[in-house]
Parts: C-alpha cells; sequence; structure tokens
C-alpha cells in the first residue's frame, strides 16, 4: 500500500491505494512509517505524494466501522501519529504533495512535512467531528506551523477549505495551478533541496524542530485526546450513522 | 427593562446578545455581569455552540467611556473593577466546553475586539469596523493581549495593536482577525447561521475534547498574563495623560 523508490538523492514515498482514494489502513501506516525511518545515506531529501485521483482520503472509515472494537481505529490514530512524528524527525526534509483531497488523516499527514505543495482546488480539512472523532492527534503539530487562531478555527470546523485558502493560513507552501504540476513542482523542489550542502539543511531543520518543540511535544497528549473518544457512545453512534451497515 | 445581555438557545446553538445598541453594546460593569452569568448558566447545558454579537449596528465598541473616565464616574476603582471583570468573563468563554463563535456585525474596537479575538471562531462583513485603538487614547490593550496574540500570531498582533486605529473587516480578515467574511452587512445572518450549523454537526464531546486540548496547546487558560494584563491596563487608565485623553475625546460626542 506504499511504494517507495530512490534516485538521484531524492526517496518518494506515494500513498499507493489509489482505487480506495489512498484511504488508510493500520497496515498502510506502518509501512509508511517504516518507510520514512528507512531513509538513509543515499537520500538528502524525501517527497511524499499520493497516487490515483486524490492524495488521501482520511482512514478507511468503512473498517472502522466494521470493528465494533474500536481498535482498528485505534490503531489509525496511532499509526497516523507515529508517521507524522516520523516525518518531523526525518534527518532530511520532507515535500509533500497534495492534489484532489488531504481530509481529516490525509490533512493531519501535511503536519508532519517540512514544504507542501498544493493543487489550487484541492480539498482539505478536518471534518472528524461529524463522526464524534477529535481531530486532536495532529492539533500539536498544525498549531506548530499556523498561527493558533487559524489553527483553532480550522481544527474546530468541519468544514473544508481549498488549496488557496490553506495557502493563506500557511497550512500548504506553495499552490500550483493544476493537480498534474504537483508532482513535476515536488520532484523539482526535491532535487533542489537535495543539490545542496547537506549539512546546513540537515542542521536548519533540526533548529526549527527544536524551536517548536514546545508544541511538537504536545503530539502524546493530542493523541490520547483523539483515542479517548473512540468506543465511546458518541463516535460509535455518528460513526454508525455514516458508515454502518 | 430588557436585558443587557440576553441569551437564546435554539437547539444545539446558543446565541449571546449584547444589549446596550444606544452606547454601541460597550461594556459597563452591569453589562459584563449580566454576561458573566449568562455564560455561567451554559456549563449545564446541552449546547455546542455559542455565537456572541451586539444588538443593533455595532458588536461592541469596548470599555464604556463614560465608565472610565473618572471625572464623569466619579469612581477612581470603576476602571480596575471593569477590567478584572472583563478578564474573568474572558476566561470563562475560553474555559466554556463548547465551540465560541463572534459574529461581528458592527464596531468591534478595543476590549470589543479582544472579545471576538477569545472566540475559536471569528464571522464578520467586509465594512464591519475592527481595531485596537487603545494607544491612540493612551491605553494599553493589555487586558486583552493574550487573546490577541493568540489569534493572529505575535508579530501581526504586535503591529496590530502598537499602531492603534480602526481597520475594516476585509483588512481585518486579511491578517487573520477573521476568520469567515460576508460581503456586506445583509450578508452577514445567514454566513453565521451557517458556521454555527455546520460547527453544531460535530460531536459535542468530539468538539469538546478538540478544544480542550487546543487550550492547552497554546497555554491561554493559563489566566495569570491575563489577570496580569487586567491590572496593568487599569494603571496605564489611571494616569492623568490617559484621562485627559480620554476627557478630550468624550468632548465631540457631547455637541
Amino acid at each position: 500500500m506504499i511504494e517507495v523508490k530512490t534516485e538521484d538523492s531524492v526517496t518518494v514515498i506515494s500513498l499507493d491505494r489509489g482505487e480506495k482514494r489512498n484511504a488508510m489502513l493500520p497496515g498502510m501506516l506502518t509501512e509508511f512509517e517504516s518507510a520514512v525511518r528507512g531513509i538513509g545515506e543515499d537520500s538528502k531529501a524525501v517527497v511524499v505524494n499520493g497516487k490515483g485521483k486524490v492524495f488521501c482520503a482520511g482512514f478507511d472509515l468503512k473498517a472502522c466501522a466494521a470493528d465494533e472494537s474500536g481498535d482498528t481505529m485505534r490503531a489509525l490514530l496511532t499509526g497516523l501519529s507515529k508517521c507524522i512524528v516520523a516525518m518531523r524527525e526525518c534527518s532530511v526534509p520532507v515535500v509533500m504533495g497534495v492534489h484532489g483531497c488531504a481530509i481529516a488523516g490525509g490533512c493531519a499527514m501535511l503536519g508532519g512535512a517540512d514544504v507542501v505543495v498544493c493543487e489550487r482546488g484541492a480539498k482539505l480539512g478536518y471534518p472528524v467531528v461529524k463522526i464524534g472523532v477529535s481531530p486532536a492527534v495532529s492539533a500539536a503539530f498544525l498549531m506548530s506551523a499556523v498561527p493558533h487562531g487559524a489553527g483553532r478555527a480550522l481544527m474546530l470546523d468541519p468544514g473544508l477549505i481549498d488549496g488557496s485558502r490553506a495557502f493563506e493560513l500557511g497550512l500548504v507552501h506553495e499552490v500550483v495551478e493544476d493537480a498534474g504540476a504537483v508532482d513535476s513542482r515536488v520532484m523539482e523542489l526535491a532535487g533542489s533541496l537535495a543539490a545542496k550542502p547537506g549539512v546546513g539543511v540537515r542542521e536548519t531543520k533540526r533548529l526549527v524542530n527544536a524551536i517548536t518543540k514546545g508544541t511538537s511535544d504536545l503530539g502524546g497528549d493530542g493523541l490520547e485526546a483523539s483515542l479517548s473518544r473512540v468506543g465511546s457512545d458518541e463516535e460509535r453512534a455518528m460513526l454508525g450513522a455514516v458508515w454502518g451497515s | 427593562m430588557s436585558e443587557l445581555a440576553q441569551l437564546s438557545i435554539d437547539g444545539r446553538i446558543a446565541t449571546l446578545v449584547m444589549n446596550r445598541a444606544e452606547a454601541h453594546n460597550s461594556m459597563s460593569l452591569e453589562m459584563l455581569e449580566v454576561m458573566h452569568s449568562r455564560v455561567d448558566s451554559l456549563a449545564d447545558s446541552d449546547c455546542s455552540v455559542l455565537v456572541i454579537t451586539g444588538a443593533g449596528r455595532s458588536f461592541c465598541a469596548g470599555m464604556d467611556l463614560k465608565a472610565v473616565l473618572v471625572e464623569l464616574s466619579g469612581d477612581e476603582t470603576l476602571g480596575k473593577k471593569l477590567l478584572t471583570s472583563l478578564a474573568k468573563l474572558t476566561l470563562k468563554i475560553r474555559g466554556l466546553g463548547m465551540v465560541t463563535v463572534a459574529s461581528v456585525n458592527g464596531a468591534a474596537i478595543g476590549g470589543g475586539c479582544g472579545l471576538s479575538c477569545v472566540c475559536d471562531v471569528t464571522v464578520s462583513h467586509a465594512d464591519s469596523k475592527m481595531g485596537f485603538p487603545e494607544v491612540d487614547l493612551g491605553l494599553c490593550p493589555a487586558v486583552i493581549a493574550p487573546w490577541v496574540v493568540a489569534k493572529m500570531g505575535a508579530g501581526r498582533a504586535r503591529a496590530a495593536m502598537l499602531k492603534g486605529g480602526i481597520m475594516s473587516g476585509a483588512e481585518a480578515a486579511a491578517i487573520g482577525l477573521v476568520d469567515h467574511l460576508a460581503d456586506d452587512r445583509d450578508g452577514l445572518a445567514a454566513l453565521t447561521a451557517e458556521v454555527a450549523e455546520r460547527l453544531a454537526s460535530g460531536g459535542p464531546k468530539a468538539l469538546a475534547t478538540t478544544k480542550g486540548l487546543l487550550n492547552q496547546i497554546d497555554g491561554t487558560m493559563e489566566s495569570e498574563m491575563v489577570m496580569k494584563g487586567a491590572e496593568l491596563s487599569a494603571s496605564v487608565l489611571a494616569t492623568p495623560e490617559a484621562q485627559a485623553a480620554l476627557k478630550a475625546r468624550m468632548k465631540p460626542a457631547k455637541g
């Protein structure tokens, strides 16, 4: 469910479940985290993108609704948190390309990236409160990237925003007009990062991580907050109403 | 007599209207006390969204200048009481386990603009008037400064509070004071309802959990900065320089 390729000092990690809009399953997130943790000396930049029509539609909610124990949802939240932390801790920069949509868990992944390129018309957001789930798991990473007021208004609101608005908020850092232009731009950016002397890039990422540490250290509390809602009457009822059979 | 702050509840959405339209809903001690009591009454409700707005053509014009000008009020302690009450009200609103929305229908000035920053989401229209003209009157917006910084980010908050003056709703949206902007005043009610209903579609406990974590992340429930801010605002307000500037400001209003 994850494809990894390394060429010319750039490792491309692709979500590879395009037929399901790259909906996340626990195993997919485990694979993703391993791929990021496995970045070796031969890579000087990482690209994260999604195959198919969209970047990522979030958790596979059908799988979550089918598992009444809530364990699938718990594994997804925990796996998502680990993926975001792995990208933050990756010693080389992570360039993310978003086309189509980045919803819920898909949008949360942006919190781990260093540079995000997004299609102008892409849809982004955290509509998970509508199924009784808290997006707290990624809040600490989002809030260390965008002004707190904007982050607050975005995380509490189940509405979606487009790439232009995400750029205004600082959630994404470059906007391109067409979905087809996202990949070429992220490859170009990653190539230019890989061509720089590595030490300056690595030390700069480490420094920015240190500056934002106070906020991102609350990632664990955010995961706990999200986990606290799983299996609640509210979550089961709201998730079931949308995805139950 | 009509209430100084009116609370109504429709399903999961509560609406609190500041109701001193003849004074542009400026904050008198009496109005703040009623607001405290209405917000307290929400603690046990089933509401998941609270909309705060103003009666008439203004949201809230800030402190009641008649109360803070000692020559008029005849009470040197009133300014500090008012600021302390405002500080406690902002902490109370931020601590609510529901999503709060400021619907800025007109002027939101000084403490009124600060009140909008306390809310989780701000909705306004392109022609509203917002800003922090405290410094123009020899005052210091300390009591609301922590909320302004949390809303806009420190860099933009620093510039906005030190420049003083007033901006349009459109300008306020461009710098992050407003999250959702209607084209004009006539469009605000519909936009506010749309945002409030969308927020209310979320699970109440999922929203409360998320908000609790956001409050933890941005440290806004650490009340010390807000309470110290109220003291600083009060001490600046009491200076002869500030009192003279306020007196000068009051004169044109009389004519």
